[in-house]
């Protein structure tokens, strides 16, 4: 165990580097740099090459990396183009809201999904499984975005039940209004839902027939132990490497809910930075989203090779 | 014993039993057929050619959208660069995580096979929406910078699953049967190799193009693609919800142009997964 867990961090470690690097070279390969960007169209040619040597960007790409890199390290992720303040001070105002989205979530999506899965999978080809199969192949198919539309359109809109944007609404008001919540979460955790409890059904499907458990059947082992002991581990690990992988979809899911419902959450902040062209907030931005997701995955890895130490996650 | 343990009493695989694939084909068709013939049967949709939000009437049978332009015009312009964008991004991930897979997974050096795969494994658990966000900073309302993100973050995976489908294949019985025989290892890889392929891969190109339409339209939706006025159904609906109330039309429309496709594809991947994993228990 210690000996993967050491090798799959030491992976999770080169994936975070190659990252920064990656991130750094999109956004600072871009035609036409950030001192175009602050600059209006009437600022004249030597006001804009006096800004860039402002900010420093007329040093080689090398040196502004390191330099960029370094500042991470020491927990300082630049100085945003539009508000002129530390990215940190955007991030630390906007990481609470989507954090608690997230996690929200997560803690709906896991549980329902497993149960799901395993309703299923205990009676395959049954009512039950044939329902939830169909609905959550189609749900599959609908894009975040009309979910989002329809929902809001029907559950608040029409009905008024739901409240269908966030604007206005602090951090604090999250604790006493949940109905907040209710939408955005159910939009993000549809299609994780629909993923996960598909694998963890296949994935009690496939350990039901396996030789071990007839074989356990056939010694009298009672049924009760035989699921929790024996199915249920095994069945699950298919489930936490989607895990592993619905983290992408998570991402996805919260950066279009906080467009959808006016959140002010990283995910708004990274789009508004993205159409001001304001680099340094991207760069920061994305590499900390991109950094929770690689920790996440790591995460799921770690926890389904403790399930079944003989799956080789890494390969 | 062998025979006992054999998957066989397994009716129904569980799966929806209705005929399912000439309902996913046509709900295919209808949403590529308006893309590909629409822009013959309307003029590109021109701003203010009647009131904004403009329910429907004889001349405009889906109304007009917030800038007052005929939304059936732009259900009919919009469906090239939804879907566009869309297959042509699988199809570039398909051609280089393709050959990439094939060549990891018939290279007889394994370090070859490692140089080619390991650094895209690095690159799995990038958040897909996350990349096309940091590409669109430079390239806003190029859609073939955003076809190429999208194309980008497919390529690992695409890799993968061909290399592990080659590898299944390049070690099945049949094949070593073939090597006996002193057939020739082209023979080998082109005749039986490449086409078991053919399913698993078929399976997934179904659902990659749902999931490449998903990201292509959210890139849309969030104003990170294609410029706010252009006639996108995913623009569209991003546009419409402003007046939805006013005019759903402007938004269901080309919602539903999405959903038919992207649930017809998964219908008939569904159907491609589920025959591939019963041929493969009865070679077993």
């Amino acid at each position: 165990m210690r000996r993967y867990a050491c090798q799959r961090l030491a992976l999770g470690v080169v994936q975070l580097a190659l990252l920064a690097v990656l991130v750094f070279l999109l956004t600072s390969l871009l035609p036409g740099d950030a001192a175009d960007v602050r600059n209006n169209e009437d600022a004249g040619a030597e006001q804009v090459a006096a800004l860039r040597e402002q900010l420093r960007l007329d040093r080689p790409p090398l040196e502004r990396f390191t330099d960029w890199a370094s500042g991470i390290v020491t927990g300082d992720l630049g100085t945003s183009l539009v508000s002129g303040g530390p990215v940190l001070d955007i991030l630390t105002e906007t990481v609470g809201t989507t954090l608690v989205l997230a996690a929200v979530t997560l803690a709906v999506v896991v549980p329902l999904a497993v149960t799901l899965g395993i309703a299923c999978g205990l009676r395959e080809g049954g009512l039950l499984d044939r329902s939830v199969t169909s609905v959550t192949l189609a749900l599959n198919a609908v894009p975040d975005f009309v979910l989002a539309l329809l929902l809001v359109t029907g559950l608040s809109l029409r009905l008024g039940w739901l409240p269908a944007t966030w604007v206005g609404v602090g951090a604090a008001d999250l604790l006493v209004r949940p109905g907040l919540l209710v939408l955005p979460v159910t939009v993000v955790a549809a299609r994780m839902v629909c993923l996960l409890s598909r694998q963890v059904r296949a994935g009690m499907v496939t350990v039901l027939q396996a030789g071990y458990v007839a074989q356990a059947r056939r010694l009298g082992v009672p049924r009760r132990t035989l699921l929790l002991r024996h199915v249920l581990p095994n069945a699950a690990v298919p489930g936490i490497q989607e895990l592993a992988r619905v983290g992408d979809n998570l991402v996805g899911g919260v950066l279009i809910v906080e467009a959808v419902f006016a959140i002010p959450g990283v995910a708004t902040a990274l789009v508004r930075a993205v159409e001001a062209r304001d680099v340094p907030t991207v760069q920061g931005l994305a590499l900390v989203v991109a950094a929770a997701a690689l920790l996440f995955s790591l995460a799921a890895d770690l926890f389904s090779h403790r399930l079944v130490p003989r799956t080789e996650v890494l390969r | 014993m062998k025979l006992m343990e054999r998957p066989g009493a397994r009716p129904g695989h569980g799966r929806i039993p209705l005929a399912v694939a000439p309902l996913g084909s046509v709900l295919v068709a209808l949403p590529l057929g308006v893309a590909v013939l629409g822009p013959l049967f309307a003029e590109s949709p021109a701003a203010g050619v009647s009131a904004p939000y403009a329910t429907s009437d004889a001349r405009y049978p889906l109304g007009t959208d917030g800038l007052g332009r005929d939304v059936l015009a732009l259900l009919l312009h919009g469906g090239r660069s939804a879907l566009g964008m869309a297959l042509g991004a699988v199809a570039i991930a398909y051609l280089v995580g393709g050959l990439v897979g094939l060549l990891a997974a018939s290279a007889r050096r394994r370090w070859a096979d490692e140089l080619l795969i390991r650094p895209l494994d690095v690159l799995l658990p990038l958040p897909t929406l996350l990349v096309i966000s940091v590409v669109a900073v430079g390239w806003r309302g190029s859609p073939l910078a955003i076809a190429l993100a999208v194309a980008a973050v497919n390529v690992p995976p695409v890799a993968r699953l061909v290399r592990g489908a080659a590898l299944d294949a390049a070690s099945s019985p049949v094949t070593e049967a073939m090597r006996l025989q002193g057939e020739s290892r082209i023979r080998v890889q082109l005749d039986h190799i490449a086409r078991s392929v053919i399913t698993p891969v078929a399976a997934d190109i179904g659902t990659r193009i749902t999931l490449a339409v998903f990201l292509v339209g959210s890139a849309n939706f969030l104003g990170l693609g294609l410029n706010p006025t252009a006639p996108d159904w995913a623009v569209s609906i991003a546009r419409g919800r402003e007046g939805l109330l006013l005019q759903p039309w402007a938004v269901l429309a080309p919602a539903a142009m999405l959903v038919m496709f992207t649930v017809g594809l998964n219908l008939l991947a569904d159907r491609l997964l589920g025959r591939s994993r019963r041929t493969r228990e009865d070679v077993r």
